[in-house]
């Protein structure tokens, strides 16, 4: 044992089809504890297949995945589970239960995981996790109520309610315009520095990528084609990095 | 061919499934409540609209052929017998299949293409279990119950339109209604129809708990939940009518 730190994600020749598609192949990339680490690419390119792979909603054909030291890959709904309560996941549409208040939709993941937590207590956490995002007055809104920045917003504050050490994030700015987008990043960078929490977002927002990630890795057609910071990857052979990355500037 | 045998294959799965994890805490039991609240309380006013009309209905047909033999203080045993034994059980499992089970398959499926189904298995929780075995039990369990509302209102129908063109009493007509009636006519086929309910849950939320095909997937789920629930109760049907008769060879007659 070297004591070094392990990587809070960890891709290793990980491969998935679909229908015969190569949706990934061979991709490999790591995420440092407490880094943002943003996942670009054009649609259909394997970005939010990442992100379920990560936490386990669907399995890889080939390779390993790793989240803090434990291989998601063959787990058992046991292992999944311990796995899972320390990921968040903002879904691109917040995924927000229809049928359940915006305060239900918070209540869920404490009432369900943490069953020993007081009523009180959860009421508490609801709210103070609803004020962080500016919701703090629309908890008995129904989801339909909301409008797209704040179904994205309470999307996060209920994907923070367990506070987990790594949050996954798709396409958290898609569908919005540009200053509820820039609200939604200042979220993210709040959350980020307050919890230190590790981020894999995936985007095809090249000006979130700059702003939020630390460093970035550009997929397409199943293949990670190029890692590192947004600068470093204007200097990218790719023409289409370059073209992604110009964007952001 | 092949397609249709994969998909009762399929469903029998599914049943399987379900039969195995409804057995295995946690029990579900306020996903159950609000699911019967949905698929039971919210269906009655359909239940007693249609029951009431079609009682009047049976009753204008009837009594004009019972009237040629002779038979027309018969008429209330008929209108008993007639939603007993299969008017009430069959007519309240199709508009079951046609509101919940279009709801059932509806709300799954659009809950597989926003995500909602994988937002709860990221929460650890076991959304076949939270989605899935509440809607069948929900509906085995109300089913019978707005059956025998159903027959309630049926007989109900039957007594106005009766009234209509006789002065007979109340009294008569309930002691005429329930004079040949046995338990063995009566409990089961109510209680069919808690295998009816089954069904309906089960094929709706196979087709949309399994969809895939995002928002498209919505409306085919809704309209085949309805289509295939409504064909297999009928089909079912026949197959307990004789498993009754079998077993209480008195209704037969």
């Amino acid at each position: 044992m070297n004591g070094a730190i392990p990587p809070a994600i960890a891709f290793r020749e990980v491969s998935r089809s679909f229908g015969g598609r190569a949706v990934l192949n061979n991709v490999s990339f790591q995420v440092a504890p407490g880094e943002a680490f943003c996942l670009l690419g054009r649609s259909g390119m394997g970005k939010s297949v990442t992100l379920k792979l990560t936490i386990g909603l669907i399995q890889p054909d080939a390779g390993a995945i790793c989240v803090e030291s434990d291989n998601v890959v063959g787990m058992d709904e046991d292992g999944l589970s311990k796995v899972r309560s320390r990921i968040g996941f903002l879904f691109q549409n917040a995924a927000l239960f229809d049928s359940f208040s915006l305060h239900d939709n918070l209540a869920v993941p404490l009432k369900r995981l943490r069953k020993q937590t007081p009523d009180a207590e959860i009421e508490t956490i609801v709210q103070k996790n609803l004020e962080d995002v500016g919701l703090g007055k629309e908890g008995r809104k129904m989801p339909a109520e909301l409008s797209g920045g704040m179904r994205k917003r309470a999307g996060l504050a209920r994907a923070l309610m367990l506070d987990p050490s790594i949050l996954l994030v798709d396409e958290p700015v898609s569908g919005l315009d540009r200053v509820t987008a820039s609200e939604i990043d200042d979220l993210l960078l709040r959350v980020r520095k307050r919890d230190n929490t590790t981020m894999l977002i995936v985007t095809h927002d090249t000006r979130e990528a700059r702003r939020v990630g630390d460093r970035v890795g550009v997929l397409d057609n199943g293949n990670l084609i190029a890692v590192g910071g947004i600068d470093e990857l204007a200097e990218n052979p790719s023409a289409l990095v370059r073209t992604l990355v110009s964007e952001a500037q | 061919m092949r397609r249709y045998l994969d998909f009762i294959g399929n469903v029998g799965l599914f049943a399987l499934r379900a039969a195995r994890r409804a057995l295995v805490p946690p029990f579900e039991f306020q996903m159950i409540l609000r699911q019967i609240e949905a698929a039971g309380w919210k269906s009655l006013p359909l239940v007693l609209s249609s029951g009431f009309a079609l009682g009047l209905v049976l009753a204008f047909h009837t009594r004009t052929t019972l009237v040629q033999f002779g038979a027309e203080s018969e008429m209330p045993a008929v209108q008993s017998l007639a939603f007993f034994n299969e008017i009430g059980p069959l007519l309240a499992g199709l508009l079951m299949a046609g509101r919940v089970g279009a709801g059932i398959g509806a709300e799954l499926a659009n809950m597989r293409a926003t995500e909602q189904i994988d937002a709860i298995e990221v929460l650890s929780i076991d959304s076949f279990k939270m989605l899935v075995i509440p809607r069948i039990i929900a509906c085995s369990i109300a089913l019978p119950v707005l059956t025998v509302i159903m027959d309630v209102v049926g007989l109900a129908g039957g007594y106005l339109a009766e009234r209509a063109t006789s002065d007979l009493s109340v009294q008569l007509y309930i002691s005429r209604a329930f004079h040949d009636v046995s338990w063995a006519a009566f409990v089961p086929p109510t209680l069919k129809t808690a295998i009816f309910g089954a069904v309906i849950g089960l094929i709706s939320s196979y087709l949309g708990y399994t969809t895939d095909e995002g928002a498209e997937g919505v409306g085919r789920a809704a309209t085949n939940s309805v289509v295939l629930s409504s064909l297999a109760i009928i089909l079912i049907d026949v197959v307990l009518v004789k498993a009754i008769f079998f077993l209480f060879p008195e209704t037969a007659i």
